[in-house]
């Protein structure tokens, strides 16, 4: 969280707050997440995946997409990056 | 007794009365008539149902029993969580959208939609793509017509809604079979009969829903 603190507070955006800004945006990237999140159900259709498996992953990934929905609201509320 | 009402969908008009579970419980699916038209509804407490795992999974049930009852029934599904704040509301609804209404029930009589993913294995690096042209090709020849949907993972090679005649429902149901026999290091995820949610395109105005 120090980065993305760091980030917000600076009033300057130098090539390495892009590059930052861009990194986070791939690590808190909600389509690959809700994309995870549709394998595992399907993994758990089709008995890849156990009950007590799918449940877990499922609670982790809905934790990661809660998560970078928010800090990538807050980014979108901070700055923009042309790509 | 609420007089709010989730519809689920769209019939040609007639009476059905289904003893299923419904969308935030509701133990009551009815139908409620407007000239040519009925909207197949529970009474719900709230027009804003959350959107839980089990409403949703409630939600396409009932659209199933639809689909099979008396023989079997053309449906236009509504999406998840269309209430309507009393009946007067939704055939106000029905009302204004109705030649929409009519015209795709004329477009999808005798339909249902059926759904096809296929899996490669785990631990497979091998393109798959002669297969997925063969299934496909063959799987398109037996349909009206068909939606490609999201490959939300590398190993998905095929993810597709289909558009069948229920006259086609059995050699489309061996075809699947014959993909099964023949590529045994596939997995097939092989489901329906659903209302046709994917070849009906009805918006239905928000501010519409919550006026009356």
């Amino acid at each position: 969280m120090f980065i993305v603190d760091d980030l917000f507070v600076s009033p300057f955006f130098s090539l390495l707050d892009i590059l930052q800004t861009m990194a986070l945006n791939e690590m808190y990237d909600t389509k690959s997440i809700r994309d995870d999140i549709k394998e595992n159900q399907l993994l758990y259709e089709v008995g890849e995946r156990s009950e007590e498996e799918h449940q877990q992953r499922k609670q982790e990934l809905e934790s990661q997409l809660e998560m970078a929905e928010q800090i990538q609201e807050q980014m979108r509320d901070r700055m923009e990056v042309k790509k | 007794m609420s007089e709010n009402l989730y519809t689920y969908g769209i019939i040609k008009q007639q009476d059905l009365e289904l003893d299923v579970e419904g969308v935030a419980g509701a133990d009551r699916i009815y139908t409620v008539d407007y000239k040519t038209l009925s909207a197949v509804v529970s009474e719900i407490d709230t027009t804003d149902p959350e959107r839980t795992d089990e409403d949703v999974e409630a939600h396409n049930t009932v659209l199933q029993e639809v689909l099979e009852y008396d023989g079997g029934h053309t449906v236009v599904p509504m999406s998840f969580g269309m209430a309507f704040k009393n009946e007067r509301t939704l055939k106000g609804v029905l009302r204004g959208a109705r030649r929409a209404l009519r015209s795709t029930l004329n477009d999808i009589e005798g339909t249902v939609e059926l759904g096809v993913k296929i899996l490669a294995p785990a631990d497979d690096a091998v393109p798959q793509d002669d297969v997925q042209a063969t299934v496909t090709n063959q799987l398109a020849d037996l349909s009206i017509n068909e939606t490609e949907n999201d490959l939300f993972t590398d190993r998905l090679i095929v993810n597709k809604s289909y558009l069948v005649d229920r006259d086609k429902r059995d050699a489309f149901d061996s075809a699947i079979d014959d993909v099964e026999a023949e590529h045994d290091d596939l997995t097939i995820q092989y489901t329906g009969p659903w209302p046709p949610y994917n070849f009906v395109d009805i918006h239905i105005g928000a501010e519409q829903q919550q006026g009356g």
